[in-house]
């Protein structure tokens, strides 16, 4: 089976298997249908595949009768932000985040500059599935597609966002690695306007991905040298689209994508109480952290449209995933890894705290992540299987997302992605054995 | 478009007939279709893949004409191109036969050309050109055609993926091919003052810029190419009020008119008269037959009067089917100096194996610097013809026995039925062909005078019974 996922988070695959220009096409059409034209905003990330999903997206909209603005290789969260300063009824956004080079995916973003969530999602879907799209004649169609550039609105509102001026005042040195994705044109750019000493490494848009564009410790091994060797402050990894963001401690030691969550929840917190929004699968350490600081944790399922929709319920101080995607309310309720570069810096800034002082003190708890890679037709079933075995041995179920159950000493999260055909299982205990006994006790419950 | 008319049914004497009013035309000759309707941007991304997978790996060359919806059309083939593995040159609003010309200059596996040509504004096609700069033949339309359906395109990935060029100044490069080949005007005692008539077509920028620089004044009308028709964009001589008053107003010495794609070229007289579109072809050839012996092509469908001029030079000529493909496939074979087609096709192999409005453009105003006789003059000098056209319904399924008929009914006159069944009269000829698009049979017929060639047409109906039974 070839991976492809059409779902409620949009459409991905690998392009020159599954992923095709007709396929691009036809997600793009059923979005102007949906939105029912309207002025609709399109940007991708650094993927060799994206100029063809640019083609192929940019011809569905003009079909769909859509005015088009094309915003060329930005990060995701810039075009977010320029929905609603271009005053768009939506937009597109050309990337697979943090999966490999190969693949592509659209994600869908409406005119508050959110993901759709998922109900809107499922009408998205109706649309494409039942093939009837939108038709400009030949007297209504747009003749042209627009261009503006998202970035410097970008900077200019994180920079209204954060104590820009402490910051610049500090003369922090910071490394940062953009992947050569989309954070090539903003990350840079907008630490040196914070008056950094910027070590900026793979910030090369026309280069390939020098790694994976997953911030996690296994791909910041470079970024973990230029740190030590500059002797700087912090080191931070971009993802390719400027969502997930990975930390490398000023001693150059990297962190683990679940401890950005954990830190910026502690420095959000200390600063300003109240509720963190996160999903079922990330990290028992945030409720820890929000405990110390008298907040507390509200949890959703897995996916950002969730954790938006709790921000704006709960009224949420800060969101994020233990995949290394933070929203800083502030900014939008939405990802953005450069929000959390602000968050964090402008906490060195004001406090003079070295950034693996502030880590010493936060919970390490041990997680580990493994994924069952499962036929597409029994991914479900193999779920319902697995929660009737747990069921029958007495455990309490929480099924926000999937299924998570708690242990004595830690906790078992089992759910199908949303993205690839396999089973991600999350368990998280204290020590590192006990850990394993739980992916072991969770493995042998799972049965393909 | 009244979508109500799409499908309608017509009665012929009795017998109701399915004629289907196409939106969409898939054929040898591209994929052409009305957009809003049926040409969708999966259509045309599935086309492009397919020929893509046609071509194997290298650079796709592509233009287009200023249709409204040419950008959307255009983003849909480049993304099927792309997804094959293929480079693409994007060279924006040009003349197809500019196209044809990058295709070769720049040693590219193929090239598209987005543009439905006489078609109305609501139309739009893709027209695929081989690594030759000729449109693709039928044996090889029929591969692309055979991929399409097939459905099984070539698919890369990563590293694989090549990305798009665009590149300004094509036309350029096909002004300078004019100008080398056949040089500016020689210098005399009255510079020669032409109107040119776009359409609001391809050939709006680039048209004025070619005649001076060839060393002529251009009186430019519809040259805003903007996607609107101020007139249909055949060139017609019922179409071309606007350019006659024009050419009678400033005292031009001619008048051109280009369809929207700039390839076929009508010429207005300095008296300003329409001089009928078969007649481009006539002056262009007295121009370069004056110059160099050789053989001439041209389609079956085209006045005698250029069978009269290959003569006068001692020149052979050689009549093809009708299609463009057919026409620069005999000139090569024969290693023809110049061909064409009856409608304002103009071929002329020094720049390019395509019908070229720019060439013809050149060469007409060549032929009136260096004779400095007028175009009515030079006219007078060629047998004159008049061509009568006509159509009459018949079902499809009839047009066989028409032929046949047709056939038996004239079998004492030389006949050609390579593409129809044209007969050679005593005073003239006539053309009898089912047509491609429609349930019609069309008729041409061409003799000394109007009066004339309306009596052959009568005489065929009086022999030949279109209808059933």
């Amino acid at each position: 089976m070839k991976p492809l996922k059409i779902g409620i988070t949009g459409v991905r695959g690998i392009v020159g298997e599954t992923f095709t220009p007709e396929l691009a096409v036809e997600f793009a059409e059923s979005f102007g249908t949906y939105l029912d034209r309207g002025r609709i905003l399109v940007c991708r990330d650094t993927r060799p595949s994206g100029p063809m999903i640019r083609s192929a997206v940019l011809a569905g909209l003009l079909a769909a009768g859509c005015e088009v603005v094309d915003l060329g290789v930005c990060p995701t969260p810039s075009m977010q932000l320029a929905v609603k300063w271009l005053k768009a009824d939506g937009g597109i956004a050309i990337t697979a985040g943090h999966n490999p080079w190969q693949w592509n995916a659209l994600k869908f973003v409406r005119a508050d500059g959110l993901y759709l969530n998922s109900t809107q999602g499922e009408e998205l879907l109706d649309i494409f599935h039942q093939g009837e799209f939108a038709k400009a004649g030949w007297d209504t169609i747009k003749q042209g597609v627009q261009t503006a550039d998202p970035i410097p609105e970008h900077i200019k509102i994180l920079h209204e966002s954060f104590a820009a001026e402490a910051i610049r005042a500090k003369g922090l040195t910071v490394a940062v690695d953009c992947c050569n994705g989309a954070c090539s044109f903003l990350s840079p750019k907008w630490l040196e306007q914070l008056g950094c000493e910027v070590l900026a490494v793979n910030d090369n848009p026309s280069a390939p991905f020098p790694h994976a564009p997953e911030p996690k410790p296994e791909t910041m091994a470079q970024l973990c040298a230029v740190v030590k060797a500059g002797r700087a402050a912090i080191g931070f990894a971009h993802d390719a689209d400027g969502e997930r963001l990975g930390i490398v401690t000023d001693l150059g030691e990297p962190l683990s994508e679940e401890m950005t969550l954990a830190i910026a929840a502690d420095i959000r917190l200390r600063k300003k109480t109240g509720k963190v929004v996160t999903n079922v699968s990330t990290s028992s350490a945030i409720d820890i952290i929000a405990a110390r600081h008298g907040g507390s944790v509200v949890r959703t399922p897995v996916g950002q449209a969730y954790i938006s929709e709790g921000l704006i319920e709960h009224k949420g101080v800060l969101g994020g995933e233990g995949s290394g995607g933070i929203t800083v309310p502030e900014v939008h309720l939405t990802h953005d890894s450069a929000a959390a570069i602000g968050l964090i810096l402008e906490y060195l800034a004001e406090t003079g705290e070295r950034i693996s002082e502030l880590v010493v003190q936060l919970p390490r708890l041990t997680t580990l992540k493994h994924n069952v890679v499962v036929e597409p037709h029994r991914l479900y079933s193999v779920l319902q299987e697995f929660r009737a075995t747990v069921e029958q041995e007495g455990l309490e179920i929480d099924s926000t997302d999937g299924i998570k159950a708690t242990l004595p000493g830690g906790w078992v999260h089992v759910r199908a992605s949303n993205t690839e055909s396999m089973i991600r299982i999350i368990v998280e205990a204290q020590e590192k054995s006990a850990a394993q006994e739980l992916l072991d006790w969770t493995r042998d419950r799972i049965r393909k | 478009m009244n979508t109500d008319n799409l499908c309608s049914s017509v009665f012929i004497r009795g017998y109701k007939t399915m004629r289907a009013i196409p939106t969409l035309k898939i054929s040898i000759s591209g994929v052409r279709g009305v957009v809003g309707q049926s040409l969708t941007p999966k259509l045309l991304t599935r086309f492009a893949q397919a020929f893509g997978t046609h071509t194997g790996p290298g650079t796709i060359v592509i233009g287009r004409d200023p249709r409204t919806s040419g950008e959307m059309v255009k983003h849909a083939v480049v993304a099927g191109i792309l997804s094959t593995g293929n480079r693409v040159i994007d060279i924006g609003v040009c003349p197809v036969p500019t196209v044809q010309l990058q295709v070769r200059h720049r040693r590219a596996q193929g090239g598209i050309a987005i543009t439905a040509s006489h078609n109305p504004a609501e139309w739009n096609a893709l027209k695929f050109i081989g690594s030759s700069g000729l449109f693709l033949d039928a044996a090889q339309a029929r591969e692309l055609l055979d991929i399409y359906h097939q459905g099984e395109y070539t698919k890369v990935g990563g590293a694989e993926l090549r990305t798009v060029e665009v590149i300004a100044g094509a036309t350029d490069l096909h002004i300078k091919s004019i100008l080398d080949a056949l040089g500016p005007l020689p210098q005399t005692n009255k510079k020669l003052r032409v109107v040119l008539d776009s359409c609001n077509g391809a050939g709006s920028l680039v048209g004025p810029k070619l005649i001076e620089a060839l060393g002529a004044e251009v009186i430019p009308i519809n040259v805003t190419p903007d996607g609107s028709f101020p007139r249909p964009a055949e060139p017609l001589a019922e179409n071309l009020g606007d350019l006659c008053r024009a050419v009678r107003e400033h005292q031009a010495d001619a008048g051109f008119a280009q369809d929207m794609d700039a390839d076929r070229l009508a010429i207005v007289s300095n008296e300003g008269e329409a001089i009928g579109e078969d007649n481009t072809l006539v002056l262009a050839m007295l121009y370069v037959l004056g110059r160099e012996k050789g053989p001439v092509v041209a389609n079956l469908s085209t006045t005698s009067a250029v069978e009269d001029v290959a003569k006068r030079f001692g020149c052979p000529m050689f009549l093809t089917k009708i299609g463009e493909v057919n026409v620069t496939d005999a000139m090569q074979l024969h290693n023809a100096v110049i061909g064409g087609e009856g409608n304002g096709g103009v071929i002329y192999p020094r720049i390019n194996f395509a019908r070229d409005s720019l060439v013809g453009i050149a060469l007409v105003l060549h032929l009136l610097a260096e004779s400095g006789k007028s175009v009515t003059e030079l006219l007078e000098s060629v047998p004159r013809y008049h061509i009568v056209k006509d159509k009459m319904p018949c079902p499809s399924d009839r047009i066989t026995t028409v032929l046949r008929m047709v056939r038996e009914q004239f079998a004492e006159f030389p006949m050609d039925t390579r593409d129809g069944v044209k007969v050679i009269t005593k005073d003239g000829w006539f053309l009898v062909r089912g047509s491609n698009t429609e349930p019609i049979i069309r008729i041409v017929a061409e003799a000394k005078s109007e009066e004339r060639a309306r009596e052959i047409i009568d005489r065929v109906y009086s022999k030949v019974n279109f209808d059933r039974g």
